[in-house]
């Protein structure tokens, strides 16, 4: 369409404003915008008109123009972007519909994510996170908890020694083959009382479905004055309605520790069957672990008074007490130590 | 050690209305854990209990018997009880047969005792007894092996039947063996003993017995014996542990001797098992009873202390309440000898409790006390409750905060977090590494000195997973130093932080690493990058002591005040060559002049290298005018 450069701009501009206001179509605007803007378009058409100016015509006309044709360009822009928004193509809704690009997340081991969850669950008890020697004097792991070295209790622990010098008076180097390895090194830190969760990596050897020779204990430790067997129930109560379920329940049954006495074996009601009884539990019971009163000649070993303080203490399989939460079905301890990159994603 | 209790058996001592299942409840709650009630085919059950290391005394019916005789009418339920005394007996003839015993260390053998009987008919024992041992996994083999067998599990005393004629020259030396001895057990294994074995030596030099673990070939009793000796001990317990475990041998007659034997119960068990033998192999008594007793059995007494057996509990206990539940186990009361002074004993504070013979092994200290009347009023009657004291003033340790920064980091950065084993074979372990006296197998021998190795080979066996793999680990690295094994000390066990990645671009790793710091607070941190090549594929490691990075870890910030002037940014190329190292480049352009406020890589093209630089005036608005001098002083010194 051929329009002079003599036709009046502010006119031009506002005769396009109006047609604008008509717009109602995606369509319809991209055909305004090619009226105006396009090629053969009215805009382009003017400007090719300005060389038929003078010098000083052209200098004024043309800073009018570009104003004017920002202006007009920036409305016609916004009008077809707010009427394509309102009516999308379906292979533009198709496009939303498709999955987000989701930046690569990694993964933790679950025996940090069990470690996590139960140092949170202690947190509010007051109880303070420590770690022991992997490596230990069989002194620490053994002697000190009430177990000279020809008793039989020792057997139960089916221990690995390390190949290096005996010690003059803290006897052979072993793998702690438990958690309370700590207790007797936490009380001769020499503060009191204690509230101490010791979570460290131990050895056995054996290797089975259930056992890694390689797997973590998390032992809790309670010295004060008036501790009593109350107590070690309130707290054990506590963490396993925590990490199970407010629904759960504990019992204590009788047990043997040379280190504690009284003893005790901690079962938690099956999850599966609410204590009915089922295939998965023994008597709609399930053990957890053992616990006990911390044994006078352990306290002792401490540098405690064992008429002034009592404690009790417990000890439990981190991977064990986590696969014991119903629904996560591994039906094979080893995986943990496999690294399978399969494995470690599910979690 | 799991035993097997027939129901029906239990009978013989403790009556009662209750079913199996109630007993086994009942059992598992006060005294041991019931693992399996067994229906058998004659309608009896056999109890599967697991029996904890210190109640020797348990591992026996009337053991179990005893227990149930505490615990059922504590719960009120009625029992009756049935132990009939064994009698003495004297032999009926003056024909008696000799036997001469030496103990060469009277340590070994706390107590000896034997009989001797003649006219004995070998036979198969009565269906009863044939039954009860079947129950219980013991096969029957005849009368008079079948019966020491019965009382093993009966009144849980361990007892040998030699066949007499077969003691060459009526004599029994006991002894500790010299290692290299020979000697052939009664199930045809030939054993070649170490030292200090306790075993029996006839008057010919033959070894005829291998105390409290299995008798010997050569002394047995089969169908043709005439004459038998019935033979009752109490070993030290811990040289039979010794033996047996050398050995390799844990019968059940060792593990109840390792345990411990009731002292008291020697001779009764010997009577008893007397007159079974006379009701089912006609025997005739042809001696006087052989007792040897080498200790001297003191009756324990403990001091029982009421309030302190309540406040263990947690819960008020009476004393009345807590006497009956002893005198239930079979303990004794007595008071205190009378003390100097004028003052009488309050006859209700009988303050010294008599531990009965069974028990013996097993209670030394009021808290075994009060293990047992608290377990017998049952620990379900316990509240809980939680610690109510002061909270300890312990600061935690901030290795823990940071590993868990870390581990998220790494995670959120596409990471993989692994969990290697401390052992591991001898090349992935590392030259000089710390091996394992007794490992499980080659593959779990020696502590790991690097965790690179083990990283190495979960990239190996996840090659398929995919083109792009992250993984790290943080855990303990193993090394016994020279300074270890002279000062005495622990090995080296450290903390290190280990991350290895497969198909991903070097400066990525790297940035990864350096943005882990930044996140930590740590402005500076020498760390190095390992490569390995595995066929086409480049695979980069790093590992760092978890300690160094926290040393230098910090929570704290500081804040800078912000500039109200506007900085100027312009891109430079400088020249680099081969030995140049950017860290020492930004460090010299920035020491140039302070207005240069932001040096940032951009790119690098052959040897030319374009930084992005960012130039700012504190005290006013910087201008090109200023910048240009600047930009030609950084141009001039690297080109």
């Amino acid at each position: 369409m051929e329009v002079s450069i003599n036709s009046d701009l502010e006119k031009l501009k506002k005769q396009v404003e109006n047609e604008l206001k008509s717009l109602s179509t995606s369509k319809a605007a991209d055909e305004l915008w090619l009226k105006y803007f396009g090629k053969s378009g009215i805009l382009k058409s003017i400007a090719s008109q300005i060389s038929s100016l003078s010098p000083e015509e052209k200098k004024d006309f043309g800073q009018k123009f570009n104003q004017i044709k920002s202006a007009l360009e920036k409305k016609i822009q916004d009008c077809i972007t707010e009427l394509s928004q309102k009516e999308e193509s379906p292979l533009e809704k198709f496009y939303k519909t498709l999955p987000g690009k989701k930046p690569k997340i990694g993964h933790l081991h679950i025996t940090t994510q069990a470690i996590r969850e139960i140092v949170e669950i202690f947190k509010p008890l007051g109880f303070t996170q420590v770690r022991y020697p992997e490596i230990d004097w069989d002194y620490y792991a053994f002697e000190a908890l009430n177990m000279p070295s020809t008793h039989p209790a020792r057997d139960e622990w089916e221990t690995f020694f390390v190949d290096a010098p005996e010690h003059a008076t803290l006897g052979k180097m072993v793998i702690t083959p438990h958690t309370s390895s700590g207790q007797v090194r936490e009380m001769l830190e020499g503060q009191l009382p204690i509230r101490m969760l010791n979570i460290s990596r131990c050895g056995r050897r054996q290797s089975d479905l259930t056992h890694n020779p390689t797997f973590y204990q998390f032992e809790g430790l309670v010295i004060d004055k008036g501790i009593n067997i109350t107590h070690l129930k309130g707290v054990l109560d506590y963490f396993a309605k925590n990490f199970f379920g407010p629904d759960r329940t504990t019992r204590l049954r009788p047990y043997d520790f040379r280190f504690t006495e009284p003893s005790f074996e901690v079962d938690i009601n099956c999850g599966l069957c609410k204590g009915a009884g089922c295939k998965f539990c023994k008597g709609g019971w399930l053990e957890l672990g053992g616990a006990g009163m911390v044994h006078p000649n352990v306290l002792i070993a401490g540098k405690i008074d064992p008429q002034e303080y009592t404690g009790f203490a417990f000890g439990w399989g981190v991977e064990r007490t986590y696969m014991m939460k119903s629904g996560t079905k591994i039906d094979d301890i080893r995986l943990l130590l496999s690294n399978d990159l399969r494995f470690l994603e599910q979690f | 050690m799991n035993i097997l209790i027939p129901h029906s058996w239990l009978k013989d001592y403790v009556q009662t209305e209750l079913s199996p299942q109630e007993i086994g409840d009942l059992l598992s709650l006060h005294a041991f854990s019931v693992e399996k009630i067994l229906p058998q085919e004659d309608g009896d059950v056999v109890y599967e209990v697991e029996i904890t290391p210190n109640r020797g005394d348990a591992l026996s019916v009337l053991g179990m018997a005893r227990e149930l005789k505490a615990i059922l009418p504590a719960k009120g339920h009625p029992i009756g009880w049935t132990l009939k005394e064994s009698k003495q007996r004297s032999p009926l003839t003056n024909k008696l047969l000799p036997l001469n015993v030496e103990i060469t260390n009277p340590e070994l053998v706390p107590r000896f005792s034997a009989v001797i009987l003649d006219d004995v008919k070998i036979q198969d024992s009565p269906r009863y007894l044939r039954d009860r041992l079947e129950k219980v996994g013991i096969r029957p083999i005849n009368n008079v092996v079948d019966i020491t067998n019965y009382m093993m599990i009966d009144w849980g005393q361990p007892m040998h039947a030699f066949d007499y004629d077969k003691i060459l020259g009526a004599k029994m030396v006991v002894r500790g063996s010299v290692e290299g001895e020979k000697i052939t057990t009664l199930d045809d294994a030939e054993r070649i003993l170490p030292s200090g074995v306790i075993v029996i030596e006839d008057g010919e030099g033959r070894l005829v017995d291998l105390c409290g673990i299995m008798g010997a070939k050569n002394s047995e009793v089969d169908e043709n014996t005439k004459r038998v000796l019935l033979f009752v001990q109490v070993y030290d317990p811990v040289k039979i542990r010794k033996a047996s475990m050398a050995l390799g041998h844990r019968t059940e007659a060792a593990l109840r001797f390792e345990k411990g034997i009731d002292y008291l119960g020697v001779i009764p068990s010997l009577w008893k098992a007397v007159e079974m033998l006379e009701q089912t192999a006609e025997v005739s008594l042809v001696s006087e009873l052989i007792d040897i007793q080498n200790a001297n059995y003191i009756q324990k007494s403990v001091s029982i202390d009421y309030d302190k057996i309540s406040s263990i509990a947690g819960v008020p206990i009476s004393v009345r309440e807590i006497q009956s539940i002893l005198t239930g186990l079979g303990f004794e009361f007595e008071a205190e000898s009378q003390s100097k002074s004028k003052e009488s004993i309050d006859p209700v504070e009988k303050n010294k409790v008599v531990v009965p013979s069974w028990r013996n092994n097993d209670v030394e200290i009021l808290e075994d006390l009060a293990e047992e009347v608290i377990r017998i009023l049952g620990y379900y009657s316990l509240p809980n409750r939680l610690p109510s004291g002061e909270i300890p003033l312990k600061p935690s340790n901030p290795i823990f905060y940071w590993e868990n920064v870390i581990k998220d980091f790494f995670k959120f950065r596409g990471f993989f977090e692994c969990c290697t084993a401390s052992i591991t074979s001898k090349d992935l372990a590392g030259a000089d590494a710390l091996p394992l006296k007794n490992p499980l197998n080659e593959d779990f021998a020696y502590f790991r000195k690097s965790l690179v190795p083990q990283l190495l080979e979960v990239v190996r066996s996840n090659k398929n997973y995919s083109d792009e793999l992250r993984i790290f680990e943080i855990a303990r690295i193993y090394s016994l130093t020279e300074e270890n094994r002279k000062e005495g000390q622990l090995p080296e066990q450290p903390f290190m932080l280990c991350l290895v990645t497969r198909g991903v671009d070097f400066l990525e790793f790297k940035g990864d690493i350096e943005a882990l710091l930044l996140e930590m607070g740590i402005k500076s941190f020498h760390f190095e990058i390992k490569t390995h090549k595995e066929g086409q594929e480049t695979i980069f490691s790093c590992e760092i002591p978890l300690k160094n990075l926290v040393a230098v870890a910090t929570k704290n910030k500081v804040y800078t005040p912000l500039v109200k002037f506007n900085s100027i940014k312009e891109d430079v190329t400088i020249k680099v060559d081969e030995k140049a190292i950017y860290e020492d480049i930004i460090a010299t352009i920035k020491k140039l002049d302070p207005r240069i406020f932001l040096v940032k890589f951009k790119d690098i093209f052959e040897d030319r290298l374009t930084l992005s630089l960012e130039f700012l005036d504190r005290e006013k608005q910087i201008t090109s005018e200023d910048v240009a001098p600047i930009r030609e002083k950084i141009l001039k010194k690297f080109n």
